[in-house]
Order: C-alpha cells, then structure tokens, then sequence
C-alpha cells in the first residue's frame, strides 16, 4: 500500500481480521449508535463502492468507444476494478432498507411537504426501490457484456468481441448517464428532497471517473512493483495521469458552477443545501475538499513529466482515492446534522469495508490474465509511444 | 567550399539509419547538431539531448498572474474603487470573480503558449532559414532523413563535420553556405511591419467612422436603439397603462428612508436617538440644518431667521422651555411629519441625516443655556 515494496502486500490474514473487527463495529454501531448513524454509513460506502465500480466500467467502455489502442495493455485493470459493481449488488439491496429511515422523501409525511408532495410518486419507497434494482441490473449488464467478454476472449482469442463491444460502447455511455443520474439524484440529493441540482448527476460522474481512474493508477504501479504487466511504460501511465489531470480539473468546474450559480441565484431552497456545508466545521471540509480534490492534484501534475513519474502518479493517486472518499462524506454526513461524525462507528465501517473491497480487488488481480492476451490490438497497445 | 559555412548536411535513406547516426555525430563534438525529417520521429527528442522546451513554465507563470490580475482588477473596481451592492451581495464577492479568473487566466496562458512558442522559442520573424535554400530540402519533405551540424562559431570546421556525418553513414553531404544577411530581425522590417500595422489602424478607424456615420440604420449598428426595454417618459405596450415608467410597489422604501415616526407625536416620543454623538454626527446635522432649518428658526434655533420677517406664519423658538423638554422622538416626529405650517422634510432627508439634525439642535440649545460644568468639558 505505499512505494515501498516489501509494506505494500498486506497479509490476507490481515485483511480477513479487519474484516472481522468491522464487522463487530458495525453491529455494535447499529445497537450503540442508532438506526440513522448506521445507515448513512452503509449508504456512503455503497456510493463509494458504485461509483468506483462505475467509474472503472466507464472507463473499459470509454477506451472501447473510441477504439484506443494505448489502453489495451492496461485495460483489463479497469475490468478487474470494475467487478466492484459485483459486491455492490447485495450492499446496494441492503441499502434499501436505509430508505425509510433517512430519505424524508419516502415518509408518510412527505405527502403533507408542500414540496414533497408533488414528488410524492418518485420518492416513495416501492418506486426508489424499482430504480435502484433497475440501475444495479444495468451495471450488471455492462459488466457482463463488456468485461465478461474480454475474459472470454482470453480463451477463444476472437476479434468479433472488439467489435461487439464497440457497438455496445455507445449504448452504454446511455445507460451509464441514466444510472449515474439515478443513483445520484436517488442516493445523494434524495438526502435533501427540497434541493435538486440538474448538474448534479455530472458532478457524482466526475467523482466516479476519477476514483476509477485513480484505483486503476494504483493497480498498474503496484502490479508493476511485483514484476508483472511487462511492457507498459511511462507512456501508458502518461495518458492515465493526463486523465487524472483533466478531470480533476472537470471535476472543479461542475462543482464550482454549481456553486456559483446557487450562490448567485441566492433561492431559500436552493443555498440551504450550501448553508449546511459553509458553516462551523462542514465549512473547513468544504474548503480541506477543494484543497485536496482540485489545488493540490492541479499543481502536481501541472508539468508534463509529473504525469509519467511512477512515484508522483502513485501519490496523486492516493491523494485522489482519498479526496473521493472526503467528497462523498461531504455529500452524504451532513444529513446526520450540522457538526460531522467521525469516530469509532465510522472507523468499523471503513475496516470492514476497505479490508473487503482490497480482498475483492486482490482476488480479482489474482484471477486469470493481466492483459487482454486475446485482443488483437494488445501488440500495438504495447508499441504506443507518445 | 566557402569559408564560412552555417551548417553541414549529412542525408539518411531511413529513420534507423538516422537514429543510430545521432550519438556518433554528437560525440564529436564539431557543432550543434539538428535533425530535419519529414515527420516527427519518436525518441529523437532524447536522442538530440534537447532540453525541456521553457515554454510549460512561462504559461503556468503567465496563468498564474492572469488569476491574480483578474482577481485584483475585479477586487479593486468592485469593493475599493466603486463599491457597488448588486444582487444582495457583499462588495468583493470573490464567487463572482472566478468566471472573469478563468476567462483571463486561458487568455493570459494561450497568449503567452502562441506568441511565446513564435516570437521568443521559434525566433520569429525569421526570413527564410538556411536549410530551406538546401539541395537536400526537397528530401526531407519526402522521404531524406537529414541531420545538420551547425556552425558553433568562427572555428566550425566543414570538411571535419563532412567527415564525421559520412563515417556516421551519410549517403549525401552538403555544406550550406552563411546566409548574405541576418536571416532575424532588421530595423527595415520592424519599420515596415509598425507602419503596416499604423496603417491598417488607421484604414480600419476611418471604415468604422464612415460606416457608422453613413449606415447607421443597418444592422448591427442599429441594435443599441433596438433594445427590449422600458424608457423613462416613453410610451412602452409593455403595461397596461402604455407607460414605460410605472409607480413603485405599494409600500416600497428607498434604502435608509425607513418610515419610522408614522403615529402621533405623542407615540414619537419614546424613540430612541440610534447615532452616536461624534464630531461627524454633528458635522452632518449642522450641514442639514444650515440648509433646511436655519432660514426659518434662525442660526441659533431662537425662532429669528432670515426669512421669519418675510414669511406669514411664526416659527417655533426651539430654545423655548417647551422644545428645551421635548424627549429627541418628538422634534425627530416634526421633521418627518412638519408641523403647523412647516412641511415635512422627510422626502429628502435620510434617516441618518434627520437623527442628526435632532443631535445638532441639541447642542444648539444647549450652547444657548450653558451651565459652568460645560465649560469644563470644552476643556
């Protein structure tokens, strides 16, 4: 987990233990902490589970839709990382029964909100519920077609796949813009039914993208470290941390925009969602969020050989998982009320669900091959030269 | 061969070839050597030893000071120059300036990527570069790989660099003559580049004038008369009542003309004085009254002005026992509200001025009744 070599292999044991202790924490936080406390936590970490998840699945149909080739050495990463949306299913079903407790939406007394009550339909449970499973049977039909394909063609070594997924690339950028809008709108700002933000969706969208992109960095370098994906070079990890750069960049300015607009606009229903967030503690955050998610990733890799430097990349990349993190904890805790929750309910459930998802992450890179050993265009992948 | 040569040519059939020649030629060490091929060659860059071209860091510095130009313009007009309210919000509202800071940012930045990458990097204007007058130019815009050994100083060698770029496989060497003149900068081409601009100034101002003077009812310059607004004193189809200029709403108040003071004077008398008593407080209250009381109620608030003599009715004598007990609300009630023959001064006096004016009366009467404890005081 850091450049070191030796440190950067926890023992699975390890991992299984923190799983153990999590899952003790999380029990006893349900029973301690209360039913509300627990499921915010179960619903940050199935957004940062989905939308990492997602993330790298757009980026396998992203580097499809185009037809690049620099990204065929690399991309069974992503399809690895993308398997995410696997476990997210069940946390996403469980999280179902968070609706009624934190969504003011799907309560009785939504239908007397003067302005809930024309969203009445929408944000009640049994139609939440419907989106919910229709998004997450989406996922799994991208991952089905796109990376279950690619494992396949392993075997059978059979150019049809690249072009079977190049035609189902641009159908899934449709679907992937209607589930992230969903679960978004659904996830998130469902927490606030008076706010809505039509931007909103792209803002989750550039979160996801770069914590795909992010992991995806990670994974590379480390499975680098281990001697493993020969032929990838300073040229791939370029265009990874030109990605990374730009959309840090992206992410800033939907995030701003909204912003701004809101600020601008100055509307009752609209900057309380914003009040929340700029005053006593959730303010530093706002801020500590801005420094980490855009400052200081656009300075370090401003210049041209920061973007291939393994070390900087494996840095940022980090820096980025984390700001993530901190960015959907922004979205999500202040539902809980004005003052953030930090402690040991939090701490269980980031034990329980970091050592899952590294275990998950960990048997998939163990699986089958590193590179898509059956795409045509792996030889020319590997000659991509800037 | 001439004596002064700017460069020797060596030619390659194939990029490999060329490639592998790099380290050879630069090891000796005779001149600055260069590549010319007619598409770009992956590695050639390192093989050249070419530094990290500077102009990365002059945009980010140029970006950087577009941020802080916009920020400081913007901060200057709106919260130090002329601070202005709009919208409700603070004068310096740095939200606002983000749009501005990124607009003058990518300017600031592609200016100095473009004109940098001309001007400073690619030595712009440049007439010609020697190499293009070369027999070898046709090949390398087709299929010659070149690389050139130019000339460091007057010590360049020729034949010695022939020599090298042959033992590195050449197939072709061409020695290229130094060119007659400077192929960079002259006085005679800034001149004729300043008076061409000077000119195109000047033939542009004169069209802009005569179109505007001749055409001014053709689009676009009909457009500033065409504008979806309402006039003041103009006839608009926008209102019912086909004015441009409506009444306010009902109830509305212009800032700091709160309608305080509306029952009877009696009510008025528990208002409180909200100023505080300072030499600006009573500076403002003694302009106000010089203008609007004194003609009526005399310089010393004894009733004699100069216009008592002239005017039928008989203004109050404020240094009278009466006014000398009135609690502040009721003399601030008779301005908002006049009284007996004197009109209310509420329309153009602000709630501070006329709290000021109270102030201002009160040291009038009270440097007219002066007690022996003030005089301490003035000490």
């Amino acid at each position: 987990m850091s450049p070191n070599k030796n440190t950067s292999n926890l023992p699975v044991s390890w991992l299984w233990g923190a799983v153990a202790v999590g899952a003790l924490g999380v029990l006893g936080s349900y029973l301690a902490a209360g039913p509300e406390r627990f499921w915010a936590n179960w619903v940050f970490w199935f957004v940062l589970l989905f939308t990492l998840g997602l993330g790298s699945l757009f980026i396998v149909a992203l580097e499809h839709l185009v037809n690049a080739k620099w990204s065929v050495p690399i991309r069974r990463i992503p399809e690895r990382l993308a398997t995410l949306l696997i476990p997210a299913v069940p946390v996403g079903l469980i999280a179902l029964a968070a609706i009624p407790v934190l969504y003011p939406g799907a309560r009785p007394e939504a239908a007397h909100h003067p302005l809930l009550a024309g969203k009445a339909f929408w944000l009640s449970l049994p139609f939440f519920s419907v989106r919910t499973v229709v998004a997450l049977a989406l996922c799994l039909l991208g991952l089905w077609v796109l990376v279950g394909g690619s494992l396949k063609q392993d075997a059978t070594r059979d150019p049809a796949f690249n072009f079977k997924a190049r035609k189902f690339a641009p159908a899934f950028m449709a679907i992937f813009a209607l589930v992230v809008t969903l679960v978004a709108f659904d996830w998130i700002s469902g927490l606030t039914p008076e706010w809505y933000s039509d931007i909103f969706g792209v803002y989750v969208f550039a979160g996801a993208f770069l914590s795909g992109l992010a992991a995806t960095a990670l994974a590379v370098l480390h499975l680098q470290d281990q001697g493993r994906l020969e032929g990838v070079r300073g040229d791939h990890l370029y265009n990874l941390g030109g990605f990374l750069f730009a959309f840090t960049v992206f992410w800033s300015y939907i995030g701003f925009a909204q912003y701004m607009l809101m600020w601008y606009a100055n509307l009752p229903d609209e900057v309380i969602w914003y009040k929340v967030r700029l005053q006593g503690s959730w303010h530093l955050i706002t801020l500590v969020l801005a420094g980490l998610h855009f400052v200081l990733p656009f300075f370090a890799l401003v210049t041209r050989d920061s973007k291939k430097d393994p070390r900087r990349l494996r840095r940022v990349a980090y820096l980025m998982l984390g700001a993530h993190v901190l960015d959907i904890y922004w979205l999500i805790f202040p539902v809980l009320g004005a003052s953030p929750r930090f402690s040991w309910p939090e701490l269980s459930f980031a034990l329980f669900f970091l050592g899952g998802i590294l275990l998950w992450v960990r048997g998939a890179m163990q699986k089958g091959e590193d590179m898509p050993v059956g795409d045509p265009f792996l030889r020319e992948g590997l000659e991509f030269r800037l | 061969m001439p004596e002064t040569s700017y460069a020797v040519l060596g030619v390659f059939e194939t990029p490999d070839a060329l490639m592998k020649a790099i380290p050879q030629v630069r090891a000796s060490k005779l001149g600055t050597v260069e590549a010319y091929t007619p598409y770009a060659l992956h590695g050639i860059e390192e093989a050249l030893g070419l530094r990290r071209s500077p102009l990365g860091g002059m945009v980010l510095v140029m970006g950087i000071l577009g941020a802080i130009t916009a920020f400081g313009f913007q901060y200057w007009i709106s919260a130090i120059d002329y601070p202005i309210i709009t919208g409700g919000k603070s004068a310096g509202s740095w939200e606002a300036f983000i749009p501005i800071m990124f607009e003058v940012t990518v300017l600031f930045a592609t200016f100095t990527a473009g004109l940098g990458m001309l001007f400073l990097l690619n030595k712009l204007p440049f007439f010609g570069h020697p190499v293009l007058s070369s027999k070898a130019i046709k090949g390398i815009t087709r299929d010659r790989y070149v690389l050139a050994l130019e000339a460091e100083s007057e010590a360049f060698d020729s034949a010695a660099a022939a020599r090298a770029l042959q033992a590195a496989g050449a197939i072709e060497v061409e020695a290229l003559p130094a060119p007659d003149r400077s192929p960079f900068l002259t006085s005679d081409w800034v001149l004729r580049t300043l008076g061409g601009i000077f000119t195109a100034c000047v033939v542009a101002g004169l069209a802009m004038y005569f179109a505007t003077k001749w055409f001014p009812v053709l689009a676009p310059m009909k457009y500033i008369q065409e504008q979806p607004r309402l006039n003041a004193q103009k006839a608009s189809s926008f209102f019912k009542d086909g004015h441009g200029m409506q009444q306010p709403v009902p109830g509305t108040v212009a800032r700091g003309y709160l309608p305080t003071a509306t029952g009877t004077q009696e009510e008025a008398a528990s208002l409180v004085n909200p100023l505080p008593r300072t030499p600006e407080v009573f500076a403002l209250g003694k302009k106000v009254y010089k203008n609007r009381c004194e003609v009526c109620h005399g310089a010393v608030a004894n009733g004699v002005g100069s216009l008592t003599a002239a005017y039928g009715a008989k203004p109050a004598n404020l240094q009278a026992q009466q006014f000398l007990d009135y609690p502040d609300g009721k003399i601030y009630w008779a301005i908002v509200n006049g009284k007996n023959a004197m009109p209310s001064h509420a329309p153009y006096l602000s709630e501070r001025e006329r709290w000021a004016v109270v102030d201002y009366v009160r040291a009038l009467q009270r440097a007219q009744n002066a007690k022996d404890e003030d005089l301490k005081v003035a000490r």
